[in-house]
């Protein structure tokens, strides 16, 4: 037996402890590299940072929005399975909320870097211009943040020896009963906060790039970004998942399950992604051009912001990983559904980049040049922080937490 | 905010920079850094690092020798009043750090208030505002040579021009005193008007029109200020920012780059 | 109680719950982001009662007036003067940043002696009394060797009670080598001297005139008094001036110009002269004037009855448009235009003087401008040029020269300047290098250096740093540690421009007599002391005669006698103009023999075949090195952004260079886009550039705005000395050629040098 058996979840195999250990050290070093990166960071001030006065937003907030739009699995799976009654989501629901916490809370993380004076960062709330998408973005998200760890805590309590304690026994049933209302919450939470943070850019009328008309006070991207983390983000869920499974080398959820919800994500993504196109359509022929600006313009400097950028973005992981997984064949073919999900991940990641750090490279002033932009090792270092907190966090909770409900029953002890 | 906008005495603060007799000469970016405390250091050759509330941009026609033609061109705050003042900053900063004056019609930056989210620096098409990556510093003495009525930035925040603010409020301060409600055309003029070798900046209330700045610039207020002098424009009309700086030029190629023009435009 | 498993938890998570409850972590959220804006390591400027001082400005020779804004006994601020003649409330970027010189780091805080090596920076502090004593025991001894003439001194100025200290101390010393800084204000002197009779300084009435031609001149580049030329510049706007400038790389005043016409380098005397051709052959030229006030138009007979080509058979024969189009690389077209609108002009002006002015150029070219003026007779004339009276406020006692100063004063000047070679010349400091290091001993064994920062202005850097140190005593009154001051073996630091009494007269280039007066803005900072006290002190311990020259407790008694009942309106207004003063009328403006203007003068030519001062030769100027090794012609420029003379640019300014100036600490060298691309260059590529002196790295910048086969380098960079924010940033024009000696002046003549560049 090992040292930390009594811990484990009930009737299931884990690997030793101190082949655990060194997983972990691994992963804290590091995760220390991050945390020395984000120390200089904040005791030296942004200067460590290849960030200038043209590209005050970049890697990092494009690794925001990427983490929000890729965690945005936990609201939409909950919106399913809690509000739409997709029973067979309850098999899932645990890794897309843990996956979702750690989504937010590193988001949050970066921020806390991002900003030039992290002390001041509640100004947000305490002087805050309702006008600002920032705002929106930043009261939606802490919010969201507390029904995520509302949503997470009862998953600890699930834990083999805090389970034998009866307040948290009984706490944790109370919780679950409660549940539907939480989703409900985010789910509401997350359409303002993803779509804030498409407005972002999108309100953003001196860059051309960027703007976009839209309803009312929201534009286009306002909605897009929703549409896109709802369809995107499941399938980061189910990505992140099929990693586990190839990692820990066991099944953990049933195929019907990824299934279903790679299904409601495929036809997400195609709905999507034919908005996305009449978005940029309708932004290249009528948007740029009453700016003045021709919208070959804005991907004809130079190669790294070239219009393969579209053709990724749209083509590559927009149509194709949709087609592959509204269709059942591809959908259930292990290998297409590895490329559909990966493509479909890495499609929310473009579309952030895209309207982040491309939006600040091309001029408006038409004396002035394009600003190319590439990230100090610090930027680099913190943003892989998150993910390294990520992998700890998913392996502790894998290891002690009840997070696939038919884990035992797919892998049975046999001794 | 509103509630100030009585008839009459509010005030739009602007500016008519005259192209064909700026030289380039640079004067106008010093003035603003010794009237404002701007820091420096000891590498400012990466201009998208260095603190320049107002900048000389330089530009060409593009043309070979001998149609080959430059231009110079000082670019301070636009004090963008956008539609109803909501300008591209005001609009998206989160803590009210940025405000649009219906009052005086000047962007202000409350260096205390802002947080370093560098949003407004994306939203400003004219980079006109500038993050303190570093902590300012004035080596030897200089910390003496520093001005009372501006506040030195800290690290880690965003600033800009805001047509010298502090000079507005010292003479109004002194018009008070004196028992005046309204200030001359001349007690309050930014630094750089002041100093400019060329007299190439013209600074007053576009609102009236006894004022040098409206008599030339000729704003449109059906048009959001939009100038009816032909020689007149300003930067990026189109994007709707409804600046208040406006620009003179008799070259029609320099008029012409003052805003984007898609090739079948041309 | 007892603690168990279930109480800890409820125990822990009760406490958590309930500090949030209190206000403890709201109050300390609270007072981090007071503590953010009450950093202690950003400053808080003290507040404190506001006062203004005026003073003028002793950054550069121009003499503007400026308004320095104080709180309690800080200066804050420095703004032009309202209503100064110069400048009018108008400033520079320069003008604004001295107050980062005032308070910067580059001060020398108290007198230093030498202990290392020359330049080694090792130093040790001397007392006032102390270092005076030392200085004048070398110079007592020196003089006692018989050689009182072996003393130079170095000054920007000879006008000015200062520099008239300096100068008087000298004379009573015994030694002619006093040197003033050369610029084109020595050319326009000289050829004043020649052409007009006497060397006075000139004016130009750019105000009033109605066509400007610049040869060069950067007027809006730092031309002699940037402000004023600024201020012109917006006049012309207004009244619709033609503006035209002549060069081979668009400067800001080209770009500003009503045309920019780009000339091959060095050919700027040929193209006036071929003007000249044109406007005679048209017979545009000022008929009254040339017939009534000048001589040596039309062919004469001398006494002897022999015959001399006047200037306009001269002209004619030598300077047709095709053989001046082919020199200078400009079209017949646009010549003859050109010569059609200056002649057509009511009132027009040609100027010269490359640049800021600081290069004085070639005789040749400055005779054959001022005779287009005379054509037009834009001499002494509205809208023209104009001699101006000297100042004539400096009246002191008589000196009393003792034996050695009188047989002192007696030898020829090292420099040649007013000998046999250079008759003509005042000062020829370009050629210190040249002399000393041709003998073996120097022949100057002390040498004073005030206002003026020769190693760092001086062309060949090299051959500069040779000659200095051969030269057993420098001693430096520099507020600064520039090139020269480290390179001393006394620094008596003056007290800065704004921290002392110091007047100036009439500034080169201005109409109206001007007497400016600087006062201490602020109290000295530092132990530092007026160069006028350290000279009159000096001159105390010497004793005797010497002595008696200097019969003044200090430098503001002398001042305030020297100028009587003026002082109290200097100090009140600051300035004392002569705003009536009008160019002397033809009948009396020339004091040549004939009284009239002389084309004839012969002395200005080269060419032995020519009566006047139109060679029969026609050729551009030459450079040094060798053509086919070195296929380029490297030419300096001048910005407002850089400062070249003997003040370091400050921090402020050089903030505003732009990246195709100066990029990390690199110089960009202006290269156009055909020459580039046949050097294999790109914008932004770094470089080798390599003239017959020197090799240094660059990076190139594309440029339509300058002619094919040329490379322009911004002069005001390359400084070793200054601190961080100056020092070792790009490259020094002057470390890359070497000065020419004109045949006649013996002014410096280079505009230019021959180059290659190949990416590095």
């Amino acid at each position: 037996m090992d040292l930390d058996s009594a811990l484990w979840p009930k009737d299931v195999q884990r690997c030793s402890f101190p082949k655990f250990m060194i997983g972990i050290t691994v992963v804290t070093l590091v995760l220390i590299w991050g945390v020395y990166a984000a120390l200089l960071c904040w005791f030296k001030g942004l200067n460590q940072t290849n960030m200038n006065d043209y590209y005050g937003f970049a890697l990092w907030i494009w690794a925001d929005l990427a983490i929000i739009g890729l965690g945005g699995g936990a609201f939409f799976t909950g919106f399913l399975r809690y509000l739409v009654k997709k029973d067979e989501l309850k098999n899932i629901i645990n890794y897309a909320v843990l996956i979702g916490f750690i989504c937010y809370s590193s988001a949050q993380l970066i921020l806390g870097i991002d900003v030039g004076q992290p002390l001041r960062g509640w100004f947000i709330f305490w002087h805050a211009n309702v006008h600002s998408m920032l705002t929106e973005v930043a009261f939606c998200l802490s919010c969201y943040f507390v029904v995520l760890c509302i949503e997470y805590i009862p998953l600890i309590l699930e834990n083999r020896q805090l389970d034998k304690e009866p307040f948290f026994h009984h706490l944790s049933h109370n919780m679950h009963g409660i549940m539907a209302i939480f989703a409900a919450t985010g789910a509401f939470l997350s359409c303002f906060h993803q779509g804030s943070l498409g407005g972002v850019s999108g309100v953003l009328f001196g860059r051309p790039f960027g703007f976009r008309e839209g309803i009312f006070i929201w534009p286009w991207t306002f909605f897009l970004f929703t549409w896109s983390a709802a369809a995107c983000g499941p399938c980061f869920t189910i990505l992140v998942t099929k990693l586990t499974e190839t990692i820990s080398k066991k099944q953990l959820v049933k195929p019907d399950v990824i299934d279903l919800l790679a299904k409601i994500s495929g036809w997400m993504m195609f709905t999507y992604i034919i908005a996305k196109t009449v978005d940029t359509w309708y932004w290249a022929l009528y948007t740029a051009p009453s700016k003045g600006f021709n919208w070959a313009f804005f991907y004809s400097d130079n190669a790294f912001y070239g219009p393969w950028i579209l053709w990724l973005e749209i083509v590559i992981c927009g149509y194709i990983p949709a087609m592959l997984l509204i269709t059942k064949k591809t959908r259930q073919k292990n290998a297409t559904l590895w490329t559909a999900i990966i493509l479909a991940s890495i499609g929310v990641c473009v579309n952030r980049w895209a309207l982040v750090l491309q939006v600040m490279a091309p001029p408006v002033l038409p004396f002035d040049t394009w600003a190319l932009y590439i990230p100090s090792w610090q930027e680099v270092a913190t943003t892989i922080l998150p993910i390294a907190y990520g992998v700890i966090l998913i392996m502790i909770s894998y290891r002690y937490l009840p997070i696939f409900p038919q884990e035992r029953e797919l892998n049975p002890i046999t001794n | 905010m509103e509630n100030n906008h009585k008839k009459g005495k509010t005030k739009k603060f602007g500016m008519v920079i005259d192209l064909d007799k700026c030289t380039g000469c640079g004067s106008c970016m010093v003035a603003c850094m010794s009237e404002n405390n701007v820091p420096f250091k000891a590498d400012e050759t990466d201009k998208r690092l260095s603190i320049t509330w107002m900048l000389v941009y330089k530009f060409n026609n593009g043309k070979a020798h001998p149609n080959y033609d430059e231009c110079y061109l000082p670019r301070p705050c636009m004090q963008c009043e956008g539609d109803h003042g909501h300008s591209p900053c005001v609009s998206v900063c989160p803590a009210v750090a940025t405000d649009y004056s219906h009052e005086t019609g000047i962007v202000s930056q409350i260096y205390t208030r802002c947080f370093g989210c560098r949003y407004c620096m994306a939203a400003c098409p004219y980079h006109a505002r500038y993050f303190n990556w570093w902590d300012p510093a004035w080596p030897a003495d200089m910390e003496k040579y520093l001005s009372p009525n501006v506040s030195p930035r800290m690290r880690g925040i965003v600033e800009k021009c805001g047509f010298c603010f502090h000079r507005y409020q010292l003479a109004t301060d002194k018009a008070y005193y004196e028992g005046r409600d309204e200030l001359e055309e001349g007690e309050y003029q930014t630094a750089c008007t002041q100093a400019c070798p060329a007299g190439a900046i013209i600074f007053g209330d576009l609102n009236n029109p006894e004022h040098m700045v409206h008599k030339i610039a000729q704003p449109d207020a059906k048009h959001h200020g939009r100038p009816k002098n032909p020689n007149a424009f300003r930067l990026l009309e189109r994007l709707g920012t409804n600046p208040k700086v406006y620009y003179l030029s008799s070259r029609k190629w320099v008029r012409d780059s003052g805003d984007n023009y898609r090739p079948d435009e041309k | 109680m007892k603690i168990d498993r279930r109480s800890f938890l409820a125990l822990s998570i009760g406490s958590t719950a309930g500090i949030h409850l209190t206000p403890l972590p709201w109050k300390l959220m609270d007072d981090s982001s007071i503590w953010t804006q009450n950093w202690p390591w950003t400053p808080v400027p003290k507040d404190g009662a506001a006062n203004y001082v005026n003073s003028v400005c002793g950054l550069c020779p121009a003499g503007c007036g400026i308004l320095v804004r104080k709180i309690d006994n800080r200066a804050v601020k420095i703004e032009g003067l309202p209503g100064h003649p110069v400048n009018d409330g108008r400033i520079c970027g320069l003008g604004l940043s001295g107050l980062q010189m005032l308070y910067g780091g580059t001060r020398v805080k108290t007198p230093l002696k030498r202990t290392g090596e020359r330049g080694a920076g090792q130093w040790r502090k001397i007392s006032w009394r102390k270092a005076i004593e030392e200085i004048s025991n070398t110079l007592i001894e020196q003089r006692k060797s018989g050689n009182p003439q072996a003393l130079g001194a170095i000054c920007s100025s000879d006008q000015g009670t200062t520099s008239q200290l300096l100068s008087r101390f000298l004379n009573v010393y015994g030694s002619p080598n006093f040197l003033r800084t050369p610029s084109v204000q020595s050319s326009y002197e000289m050829a004043n001297a020649l052409m007009n009779g006497s060397p006075k300084a000139v004016g130009f009435d750019l105000e009033n005139a109605d066509y400007i031609l610049s040869f060069g001149s950067g007027l809006l580049d730092g031309w002699v008094s940037p402000v004023r030329m600024i201020r012109a510049h917006s006049i012309w706007q207004d009244e619709k001036v033609p503006v035209v400038q002549i060069e081979p790389r668009m400067s800001h005043t080209a770009a500003k110009a009503d045309k920019w016409i780009a000339i091959k380098p060095g050919a700027n005397a040929v193209l006036a002269l071929g003007m000249a051709y044109v406007i005679i052959k048209e017979k545009l030229y000022d008929k009254r004037f040339i017939e009534k006030h000048s001589l040596g138009f039309e062919s004469w007979k001398d006494e002897k009855g022999r015959p001399h080509k006047g200037f306009k058979q001269s002209v004619i024969e030598n300077y047709t448009p095709v053989k001046v189009s082919a020199i200078t690389g400009i079209d017949e077209a646009i010549i003859i235009q050109l010569a059609k609108d200056f002649a057509g002009a009511a009132l027009p002006i040609a100027l010269c003087g490359s640049g800021d002015g600081t290069a004085p150029g070639s005789l040749n070219e400055m005779a054959a401008i001022h005779a287009l003026n005379a054509l037009k007779g834009a001499i002494n004339k509205k809208g023209g040029v104009w001699a101006v009276p000297s100042p004539d406020y400096i009246l002191w006692p008589e000196l009393e020269m003792d034996e050695t100063a009188s047989k002192g004063i007696q030898t020829e000047r090292f420099d040649g300047a007013g000998g046999k070679k250079y008759a003509q010349a005042r000062s020829l400091l370009n050629r210190l290098p040249e002399v000393i290091n041709a003998s073996s001993e120097s022949p100057l064994q002390s040498l004073l250096v005030y206002n003026a920062n020769p190693m760092y202005t001086m062309a060949d850097s090299i051959a500069v740093k040779e000659a200095f140190a051969k030269i057993p005593l420098i001693v430096s009154f520099s507020p600064y540690m520039d090139e020269t001051a480290s390179y001393s073996d006394y620094i008596l630091p003056n007290h800065t421009y704004l921290e002392r009494y110091e007047d100036s007269a009439t500034p080169f280039g201005f109409t109206q007599p001007l007497i400016s007066l600087a006062k201490p803005v602020v109290k000295p900072l530092f132990n530092t002391k007026h160069t006028g006290d350290v000279i009159i002190k000096l001159a105390q311990v010497m004793g005797d005669q010497i002595a008696k020259a200097f019969p003044w407790k200090d430098y503001l008694t002398c001042l305030k006698t020297t100028m009587g009942d003026k002082w109290k309106t200097l100090v009140k207004q600051g300035y004392i103009v002569d705003k009536n003063h009008k160019a002397p009328d033809w009948a009396k403006g020339f004091e040549t023999a004939s009284k009239k203007f002389e084309f004839a003068a012969k002395a200005v030519n080269t060419d032995p075949k020519s009566d006047v001062i139109a060679p029969s030769e026609l050729k551009p100027a030459d450079l040094e090195g060798d053509a086919k090794a070195f296929p380029l012609v490297l030419i300096p420029y001048d910005t407002m952004r850089l400062a070249s003379g003997f003040i370091g640019t400050p921090p402020f300014v050089v903030k505003t260079v732009g990246d195709d100036v100066l990029k990390a600490n690199d110089s960009c060298v202006d290269i156009n886009p055909q020459t580039a691309e046949e050097f294999g260059l790109t914008e932004g590529d770094k470089a080798m550039l390599t003239t017959p002196k020197s090799e240094v790295r660059v990076r190139a910048h594309l440029s339509e705005g300058i002619l094919p086969g040329l490379i322009a380098l911004p002069r005001g960079l390359g400084h070793s000395a200054y601190d961080k924010f100056l020092a070792g940033k790009g490259i020094n024009f002057n470390a890359l050629h070497a000065p020419k000696a004109d045949p006649i002046s013996g002014l410096d003549t280079t505009w230019g040098v021959r180059a290659k560049i190949s990416k590095a």
